[in-house]
């Protein structure tokens, strides 16, 4: 492009030159940049089974339900798919780097509680709440982080443990009570802060903030694992833990980071849904883990580590989220919804996986 | 000899995203013949072996055998019409023990489906003791050296009575004493009658095997001969498609101050009182049977193994080398013996080369893509990797291109000491010859280079001074010319 601009100026300057051939039309450099993003568009979706998919998904929902293709509809999917989202972002991290984290719910159970009784049982202001309940997620990965590799148990085993443990925790902190509540027997300062509830359940412009936190997030997510040397580490701790150790890559402190991120995601995710639902309880986020894990794979992020990327994550989040609503506006039972989610995530694998052994992407 | 082939393969074509492996190849195999099959690394040697053993499907062509034409569906079906396979990629199970995996897929059974387990055990180390092979068949084969497994990975096709048998590389991981246990074992099956195809890329041993060469180049097959008018040189410009001027270039160079002093290191165990010098510029080469304690060595300078005693010093200075990232800190680099240990399948060949240097293109952990691009370009060209796609995984690049890349990953570290363990192994003739040209340069440099090599013509050529071991000491120490192949080969036995 620069080079088109180089040889307009020099034309210009010339006196001398008749009809400058070399000028290039206005309809050449579109037709130029129509390749160039034709080719951008058809790299992605050679890479982008999960694109197509959800392409699929919006076009037939299009068709089969009047109250589908709208814009408020579309919000509402952005809010709904929020939570699950960005916990995708930091579990695709986890799973790039060969580990799983099963404790994913009960950190963001724990993790809101912590916040919640922060603001309103102990009076401390919404800042430092939330502040607490990052804090909170945090150490919970990090502790996670050191038992996996000091401890040398497989990231199942130790994910599992975390997840009934932090369940635990939770429940004590909370006296097994919705936070707030009128039946605690700790001092009762108020409800939750305004300012809380607009994290969950309020708008920029019109967009919800859920969806703003959740984008952030995945730009976030995205810049890491490719543009950081802490990303390339993942992959390469994914990809070939011995081969890392010989190049130099610290095992030990990419899976700690690794964990300690999923862990503040996951204190995102609770504090996010803590202001859509006004409370924050011990036993939220029960299966979500799953459902993040459902999300990672649907986006096309190999199980087994070494391949993958966030964005797939954040597309599958959204098939999941339009299923949902899709079927809902269908009338369809919420047990027929889960069969129908099985079959699409299979599908999807099934379709991916031919696709990269047909093209070698 | 028969003349009808008991194998004939016409005009098989087999395409892979980006490259044209085989392009309409022929190729026959008689009765009881051995037949070398030659080629530079991505020709398609292993591609026309893998078809031929059921591990992959052609696009097209014909496979006649024994007169008839048959597809062949699968490894199983492949070993039900007695074709039989060693890969260069050791098909073993790391979790099962050596019985288990000779008899992999065929456990004898006492009644219904119950396995004969104390039979297995005395089975496998009949056979094993049938091929002079002393290793215990109950322990699992993780805990073998690549090339035991590589032994185990023999036996376990020698004991399937196939009749035609398909060898892929299988002297890359041995010594020469177990080289030559091989091919007393390859003519002792060709004595039985047993037709063999031999995929080697060393071509001394061509004579020794071999009946006949075929020469493969891109996919193409150039020629077929009988061995008595194969030597080295025809083949060579056959395989290269060009001159070939000098296998080892060696240059001189006045070695500088040591950067690398060990002494007296000791692993117990493995390695005694081991004393060693580097210089600036100087090529030190280390060679010894299986065993003798080479790799460990190096390990252990590299900070893979831990040291019960002795003393290393760099540039004059004593250090303590814990880890790989000690090791890089402190200016060294080290490739692998097996390469599956040192590069990252899945990655790009952009990636890997960048792996161990991610400090040198990154700044405060943000990485400089340009500057990162420029450099896999700069080694994609240097050493001629294909296909030349720095975004290319490296899970589809075939072994020698994948040996290129991890060597890359050191080069462009900048490592003013570089360990080398096996560096040549899976890699062509022609392409030898530039790698040993890059050595000399990085000789001119001032970097020194530890090169453990079971290839005596190549260590001798190479190295300024080499030291011999055995049962984990340095028993001999020669400076250049002071020794030839047989005479070295001696004092490591």
């Amino acid at each position: 492009m620069g080079e088109q601009r180089k040889k307009l100026s020099t034309t210009k300057n010339n006196p001398r030159s008749t009809i400058p051939s070399r000028v290039p039309s206005v309809a050449s450099l579109m037709s130029q940049w129509i390749s160039m993003g034709g080719e951008v568009i058809r790299r992605n979706l050679l890479k982008g089974g999960p694109i197509i998919a959800l392409l699929f998904l919006i076009i037939y929902l299009a068709f089969a339900s009047p109250y589908f293709f709208n814009l408020s509809n579309f919000l509402n999917i952005t809010r709904q798919s929020s939570i699950n989202a960005i916990l995708a972002i930091g579990q695709t991290m986890v799973i790039v780097g060969a580990g799983i984290d099963l404790s994913v719910g009960a950190v963001l159970a724990l993790s809101a509680s912590m916040a919640a009784v922060a603001v309103s049982y102990w009076g401390l202001n919404l800042a430092v709440g939330i502040l607490l309940g990052l804090g909170t997620g945090a150490l919970t990965g990090f502790i996670t982080g050191v038992i996996i590799t000091k401890g040398r148990i497989p990231d199942f085993v130790a994910t599992l443990a975390m997840m009934t443990t932090a369940r635990g925790l939770a429940l004590i902190l909370t006296q097994g009570l919705p936070v707030p509540s009128h039946f605690t027997a700790l001092k009762l300062v108020g409800y939750l802060p305004a300012g809380l509830i607009w994290l969950g359940s309020g708008n920029v412009l019109g967009v919800p903030v859920p969806a703003l936190i959740t984008v952030a997030i995945t730009i976030l997510g995205w810049m890491v694992m490719t543009r950081t040397t802490l990303g390339r580490a993942i992959y390469a701790v994914g990809g070939n833990r011995e081969a890392a150790r010989i190049s130099g890559i610290s095992y030990v402190r990419t899976k700690i980071i690794t964990y300690t991120i999923m862990g503040v995601l996951a204190g995102v995710a609770g504090i996010v849904l803590t202001g859509r639902l006004n409370s924050a309880n011990a036993l939220m986020g029960d299966g979500a883990e799953l459902q993040s894990i459902a999300a990672v794979v649907i986006g096309g992020t190999n199980l087994f580590g070494g391949e993958g990327g966030v964005v797939g994550s954040l597309i599958g989040a959204f098939i999941m989220g339009i299923l949902g609503n899709g079927l809902n506006l269908l009338n369809v039972s919420a047990f027929w919804q889960r069969v129908i989610l099985g079959l699409i995530i299979i599908g999807v694998v099934i379709f991916d996986q031919w696709r990269r052994r047909r093209f070698a992407v | 000899m028969p003349r009808e082939p008991i194998l004939r393969l016409e005009a098989i074509d087999k395409k892979f995203p980006g490259v044209h492996a085989l392009d309409h190849v022929d190729f026959d195999l008689y009765k009881g013949e051995t037949h070398v099959l030659l080629g530079e690394n991505g020709a398609g040697k292993s591609t026309l072996v893998k078809i031929l053993s059921g591990s992959l499907p052609k696009d097209s062509g014909r496979i006649i055998l024994r007169g008839k034409q048959v597809e062949i569906t699968s490894p199983y079906h492949a070993r039900s019409l007695g074709i039989g396979m060693v890969y260069q990629e050791l098909s073993l199970i790391p979790s099962l023990s050596v019985a288990e995996n000779i008899f992999l897929g065929r456990l004898p059974r006492r009644r219904f489906f119950f396995v004969d387990w104390p039979g297995i055990y005395k089975k496998a180390q009949q056979i094993l003791k049938r091929l002079n092979l002393n290793i215990d068949p109950t322990v699992l084969v993780r805990y073998l050296g690549l090339a035991e497994q590589q032994l185990v990975e023999i036996a376990k096709v020698l004991s399937l009575n196939e009749q035609i048998l398909l060898f892929d590389e299988p002297t890359s991981a041995l010594s020469e004493e177990e080289r030559q246990q091989l091919f007393n074992l390859v003519n002792e099956l060709h004595e039985r009658g047993i037709s063999i195809i031999y995929i080697s890329h060393h071509l001394s041993e061509v004579p020794l095997v071999g009946q006949r060469v075929t020469v493969l180049r891109d996919g193409k097959k150039i020629a077929t001969l009988p061995v008595k008018e194969a030597d080295e040189d025809t083949i060579i410009k056959m395989m290269v498609g060009r001159e070939l001027k000098e296998q080892f270039p060696k240059e001189e160079t006045s070695p500088g101050k040591p950067i690398l002093k060990v002494q007296g290191l000791e692993i117990k165990g493995s390695l005694h009182n081991v004393d060693l010098t580097l210089h600036e510029g100087e090529i030190v080469g280390i060679f010894g049977l299986l065993g003798a304690g080479c790799t460990t060595l190096v390990r252990a300078l590299f900070g893979l193994e831990k040291i019960d005693s002795g003393k290393i010093y760099i540039n004059g200075r004593s250090v303590t080398i814990s880890s790989p990232e000690d090791a890089i800190g402190l200016g060294l680099g080290y490739l692998t013996k097996d390469r599956k240990d040192g590069l990252i399948h899945p990655m790009s060949i952009m990636s890997n080369i960048t792996l161990a240097s991610l400090k040198k293109i990154s700044q405060l952990g943000l990485l400089k893509h340009r500057e990162e691009r420029r450099v896999g370009e700069k080694y994609i060209d240097e050493l001629r990797i294909q296909p030349p796609d720095l975004t290319r995984k490296l899970m589809y690049l075939s072994g020698g291109n994948q040996q290129k890349v991890a060597l890359s990953k050191w080069l462009c570290g900048g490592s003013k000491i570089l360990i080398f363990n096996e560096p040549t192994r899976g890699i062509d003739v022609g392409t030898k010859a530039e790698i040993f040209q890059l050595f000399n340069q990085l000789a001119k440099q001032g970097v020194g280079i530890l090169m453990i090599s079971s290839e005596l013509p190549e260590i001798l050529a190479m190295a300024d001074r080499i030291f011999a071991m055995r049962r984990g000491a340095v028993i001999a120490e020669y400076r250049r010319g002071e020794t030839t192949q047989e005479k070295l080969l001696k004092s490591v036995s």
